[in-house]
């Protein structure tokens, strides 16, 4: 009884965080990359950027919470000539909840780690 | 070789090979230090090579976006990568290393090498090298050094016995001199104390006077020196001497040295008392129990006070020989069995009478046993076994 119960719970947990998951990768989709798609600023790149700069997942996530919130080419993660061909972003309207949420689902969207191999 | 340039020659080869050892230990181990760190240096080199290898390529893989990113490893060594705070992203080792030290260190088996990664390519900010230390080069040292060790061990253990007989000559030179002299003089003695001995055994035989009182002391003189004669001569052949071990009855040898002591003992006005189990044997050269006998005796004799009492007691199981004599301090009865050691110089002698009882109770197994008191007496007491 003790095994169905737990293989019961484990189903409902994978089956509901799959659906989170889809759900958040559908709206950071809609509500981030599809301006990005559409102007052309390839999200992996602004990702490496992230990632070389500021090297764990913990402050990738701050850094760009804060630039989301008040953007500044003083703490843009890009270069000042990229700012001569494209705008300055608007402040996005999300909650810190949600915001917070869609910058994990974009961090684990482009996780280098997940295709890292071992040579064979 | 004699014993104490023996035991000269081994306290002073004791001191030198240990300082020498000591010197030559510390000298090996800083040079086994500085030498092993060359040696890990030497390894550690492949490992900065590696090292910078790896960044290059971390650096292409950040740049490119295929789907699956082949990590550089390699065969003869073990990469990971960490992030800013130190936590592991990806890595060739079987168990994830934990990142603590920077720069490089060493354990038993493995040689570490981390370098900082900047830019901080794949989010790497730290990158650590391992590889496990090839011992070869160290063990060859170690066997060098253990070999020079030796080889110094075995050449200054030579010189320290050279430096030493050098040393002690002089030593021996004078006891070699002393022991001619003694023999030298102790067999001039030996003619005229016979005859003096056999004339006065002659004169109380076959003599027409009664047994002066000068007779008498020249009788005792005369067998004073006829037992230091006895004794000298003993000490000299001692390590040539082939004992004959035979029965000894003891009793009786103690009652016959009692009589040839008794005008020593009666013209100190001693009271002799003897308390004798009859026909005690022992396996014995007789020849060394009469130099035990001898020795306690005559020096009870000697060391005791005008009108005081020896008493002689013989058991199953030991000899005691009690005085009523001056005595022997405290601090002096440690040393007091060793060669010309004498505890009173107010009567005459070597200080060779323990000596002897000494050597004769060592060589038959037997146990020595000197209680004294100053000014009250002293209590000698050998134990036939151990």
């Amino acid at each position: 009884m003790g095994k169905v119960i737990f293989l019961f719970t484990l189903l409902c947990i994978l089956v509901n965080a799959q659906d989170v998951s889809l759900e958040d990768k559908q709206q950071l989709q809609r509500e981030c990359l599809q301006c990005h798609v559409e102007q052309q600023i390839p999200s992996t790149l602004i990702y490496r950027r992230y990632l070389m700069k500021y090297s764990t997942f913990e402050r990738m996530q701050k850094a760009i919470f804060s630039y989301i919130k008040t953007p500044d080419q003083k703490h843009s993660i890009m270069p000042p000539q990229f700012f001569l061909k494209f705008p300055m972003k608007e402040a996005l309207t999300l909650d810190d909840e949600k915001l917070q949420k869609m910058i994990e689902c974009y961090l684990n969207t482009f996780d280098v780690k997940k295709k890292l191999v071992l040579p064979q | 070789m004699l014993n104490s340039e023996q035991s000269s020659l081994v306290r002073f080869l004791l001191i030198y090979l240990g300082s020498t050892f000591l010197l030559f230990s510390l000298a090996s181990w800083i040079f086994y230090a500085s030498a092993k760190h060359d040696l890990l240096d030497q390894q550690r080199e492949t490992l900065e090579y590696q090292s910078e290898n790896i960044k290059s390529k971390l650096r292409l893989l950040h740049k490119s976006f295929d789907d699956t990113l082949i990590y550089p490893g390699g065969n003869s060594f073990d990469s990971a990568i960490f992030d800013l705070d130190k936590a592991y992203i990806f890595g060739t080792f079987e168990n994830k290393p934990t990142l603590e030290q920077s720069d490089h260190y060493y354990d038993e088996k493995r040689l570490y090498h981390v370098v900082k990664i900047e830019p901080h390519y794949l989010g790497a900010a730290y990158l650590m090298v391992s590889k496990e230390i090839d011992k070869s080069p160290i063990a060859t040292l170690q066997e060098k050094i253990i070999w020079f060790m030796l080889g110094a061990g075995l050449f200054f253990a030579a010189l320290g016995y050279f430096l030493g007989r050098l040393f002690t000559a002089p030593m021996r030179d004078s006891i070699e001199q002393m022991n001619h002299f003694i023999q030298d003089t102790t067999h001039e003695l030996n003619t005229p104390i016979s005859t003096i001995l056999t004339n006065i055994e002659m004169i109380e035989t076959y003599g027409k006077h009664e047994k002066s009182e000068e007779l008498q002391r020249i009788e005792i003189a005369s067998k004073t020196l006829s037992r230091i004669y006895e004794d000298l001569t003993y000490l000299n052949l001692n390590h040539d001497y082939h004992r004959q071990i035979e029965s000894v009855d003891i009793t009786k040898m103690i009652e016959e040295r009692i009589v040839y002591f008794s005008a020593m003992a009666q013209s100190r006005g001693l009271t002799i008392k003897l308390e004798l189990i009859p026909k005690k044997i022992l396996e014995m050269d007789p020849n060394d129990g009469v130099r035990l006998i001898d020795n306690l005796l005559s020096n009870a004799i000697k060391y005791n006070k005008t009108k005081g009492t020896l008493t002689v007691k013989l058991t199953e199981e030991s000899l005691r020989i009690i005085d009523t004599g001056i005595g022997i301090a405290q601090k002096d009865l440690k040393g007091i069995s060793k060669r010309f050691k004498r505890a009173n110089k107010s009567e005459g002698g070597f200080g060779i009478g323990l000596d002897i009882v000494n050597q004769v109770v060592n060589s038959y197994g037997f146990v020595l046993h000197i209680t004294s008191q100053l000014q009250k007496g002293t209590e000698v007491e050998i134990r036939w076994e151990k």
